[in-house]
This record gives structure tokens, C-alpha cells and sequence, in this order.
């Protein structure tokens, strides 16, 4: 009995624990900013704020393969939809004011794709930090 | 006068076909401009091509445009390549006529053909040629099987071996994969000129659309003598050169 109790009481912690553990990832510099002043991020038209923050956390990696397609092969370029603008908004500084790469441990796309268990291969080409002229 | 079988008739015809859209979509250009809006795709009315004039162009010329190439896109500093590992995006070749020992010196990068034998050997479609030219490998596909640095008769591409960071936000660079001259595709498509080209002071190297009969570069075609290089291969060349 006692041995039963034991394992209850085991999974109830963990589950604890793993509830502690799902915190907000680290929005990054600007991003925060624009959160604070209140501003509607990736708000789309038609779409509640929310349901378009939830269209673009499942959505973004087919928004963004869709659009470099058209980048590179028909040389289609602005509108929203560009990795250096995610990166622009969601790179944080560090305590001597540099940029943190975005795919560090514990950076915005990091914090997600690493508790999915995706590969986060963008950045093996892409620049990590807002460009440097900035 | 040769007599012409079936297949002549039909080879000559076409190329005569092909001639006269060319003159009509370089017609259309005159009124229209070709790309009004940055989020249009681009369309084959123009081919962007470049003329090198060997004669006018100093060997501090060429390293010059090296050097705005290396600026531009970042390469050039990899640590741990060594020997052919490097990047080479744009050389200086020297080259020595032997009867005359005339010796010219000339840049030469991806001449962006008409019909790249790169492109033709890619198995995964990653080596792609723009409907205005422009020949480019998509680095979201490319295996880095390295086919199409065996197939480019100019050796132009390269390869990246080693793990790069703090790459320039428009030019992605990555291992594992190859890449070349880009013809600055990126400024192209703002409408200003190549890094290599604005590099140099004189008019040694004109850049432009070949299709666009007021271009300078048409002009210049029309009136001086240039060639392509191997232009045995008939790949119909972006990137000529006269004085060789």
C-alpha cells in the first residue's frame, strides 16, 4: 500500500513540476516592448488577436517556406512574412548589450522547438542576430 | 547554299521564332516598365547580363571587385578551409595568348548562362536558374553533392566546409552547402547594380539588361567586339568579355 502511495504521490509531483516547468519563452527584446505598449502582434484581419498568435506558433514554419520559395525563385521581396524581421523582433540583449543569438538555449525559437523535439535548421545558414548596420 | 534537311529547317525556324519574341518583349520594355513592384516576380522580359572589358579594366580594378564581392556577401574569412576549400565567388585569372605572349587579366565568376550545365545536373533541383537569368542555388534543397562544381566549366562555385556565423542578413550562407556569385540578386532587385560592378570608376564593367535595346549594355554589345568565354559550349553566356 504504502508503495502505491509512493508512486502517487511521485507522479503528482512531477506533474508539478512539469506545470512549472511550461513558462512564456523568452519574447525577446522588442517583441516585449511591443507587448508592453499593448500592441497586437501577427494580427491578422478576420482573426481574433489570439487566434492569429496561435495561427502563427503552428503555422509559421509553412508561412516562411512558402515565402523563401517565392524570394528566391521569382524575386518576390518585402511584405511581413521575412526570417530577419522574426529575428529583428525576437533576438534579446545581453548584460554587455550584444545580441543573443535567437537559437541559443533558452531564446525564443529555442525554448519551443527543443520541448517539441523539432530541429531548428534555419540558423545553420541564416544570421542569428539583427543585421548588424542596426 | 547548303540544302536544308527537316531538322535544319525546324533548328532554324525556332531560333528565328525565339529572335523575334526577344525584340517584341524588348518593345514592350520601352512602354512599360518590366517591374513596377518588388512583390512581382520577375519575368523573362529582361536577362541581366554584364560586359568586362579587359582592356579597360587594371588588375587593381579586379581586386577591387574582389574585394566589394567579399564585403557584400561575407566570405573569404573561413578559418579552417584550406587550398581549394575556399571560397571563390570572383577571380583574377591571368590569361597568355602563347603565340603573342599578350597577357590580359580578367575577373571571372558565374557567367550565369542561358543554358547552365549546372542546373541541368542538380538532382534535387536545388541549382535553379530566375526567369531573368539569374542562376542561383537554393540552399533549402542543395545536398551539397558538389555535381554541379564538377559540371560548371568556369569553375565558379564553391563549397562551404566549415561551421559559419554572423552571416550578412541577406546572403545566407551555411556548410554543407555550395554557392557562387549571386550577381548581387539582392540589390538587382532594389534596381541597383551589382557589388563588383559599382566597385569600379571607369566603364569597364557595364551591367544591365542584355534584352533592353536603350540599355548601355545592349548598345555597347551591338557596337564592340566581345566574346563569351568557351563559348564553344553554347551556353549563351551573361557575362562577356571583349579584349580577349
Amino acid at each position: 500500500m504504502s508503495r502505491l502511495l509512493i508512486v502517487f504521490l511521485s507522479v503528482m509531483l512531477s506533474s508539478v513540476v512539469a506545470q512549472a516547468d511550461h513558462h512564456i519563452p523568452n519574447l525577446g527584446e522588442k517583441a516585449t516592448e511591443f507587448k508592453d505598449e499593448g500592441k497586437e502582434a501577427h494580427k491578422r484581419d478576420g482573426m481574433s488577436h489570439a487566434a492569429s498568435l496561435i495561427l502563427q506558433r503552428k503555422m509559421h514554419p509553412e508561412l516562411l517556406s512558402h515565402k523563401r520559395d517565392k524570394t528566391l525563385r521569382q524575386g518576390v521581396r518585402g511584405g511581413v512574412i521575412q526570417l530577419n524581421k522574426c529575428v529583428e523582433c525576437h533576438t534579446s540583449v545581453d548584460k554587455n548589450g550584444e545580441f543573443i543569438p535567437v537559437n541559443a538555449p533558452d531564446q525564443f525559437c529555442s525554448t519551443c522547438h527543443k520541448k517539441v523535439g523539432t530541429s531548428l535548421d534555419c540558423f545553420s545558414c541564416h544570421r542569428t542576430t539583427p543585421a548588424e548596420e542596426m | 547554299m547548303k540544302e536544308l534537311n527537316r531538322r535544319d529547317f525546324i533548328k532554324t525556324t525556332t531560333a528565328t521564332s525565339a529572335g523575334v519574341v526577344t525584340i517584341a518583349s524588348g518593345i514592350t520594355l520601352t512602354t512599360y516598365a518590366a517591374r513596377p513592384k518588388e512583390s512581382d516576380p520577375v519575368t523573362n522580359e529582361k536577362r541581366w547580363g554584364m560586359l568586362i572589358d579587359t582592356n579597360k579594366l587594371t588588375e587593381s580594378n579586379i581586386d577591387d571587385m574582389v574585394n566589394a564581392c567579399q564585403e557584400e556577401h561575407g566570405w573569404g574569412n573561413e578559418t579552417h578551409s584550406t587550398g581549394d576549400q575556399k571560397a571563390g565567388w570572383i577571380k583574377k585569372v591571368k590569361v597568355k595568348d602563347k603565340a603573342t605572349e599578350r597577357i590580359s587579366n580578367l575577373a571571372l565568376m558565374c557567367q550565369h548562362c542561358e543554358e547552365p550545365p549546372c542546373v541541368d545536373v542538380c538532382p534535387t533541383n536545388a541549382s535553379m536558374k530566375r526567369e531573368d537569368g539569374i542562376v542561383l542555388v537554393d540552399r533549402h534543397l542543395c545536398i551539397g553533392c558538389r555535381y554541379c562544381m564538377m559540371a560548371c566549366p568556369y569553375d565558379a562555385r564553391s563549397f562551404v566546409h566549415e561551421t559559419l556565423t554572423d552571416q550578412k542578413t541577406h546572403m545566407p550562407r551555411g556548410k554543407g552547402t555550395v554557392e557562387a556569385c549571386t550577381m548581387c540578386v539582392h540589390k538587382v532587385d532594389k534596381g541597383e547594380a551589382p557589388a563588383c560592378v559599382a566597385s569600379v570608376n571607369s566603364d569597364a564593367v557595364v551591367f544591365g539588361d542584355l534584352y533592353d535595346p536603350t540599355s548601355k549594355i545592349n548598345q555597347t554589345l551591338k557596337k564592340v567586339q566581345s566574346t563569351q568565354i568557351r563559348a564553344d559550349l553554347n551556353l549563351n553566356t551573361g557575362v562577356r568579355y571583349s579584349g580577349i
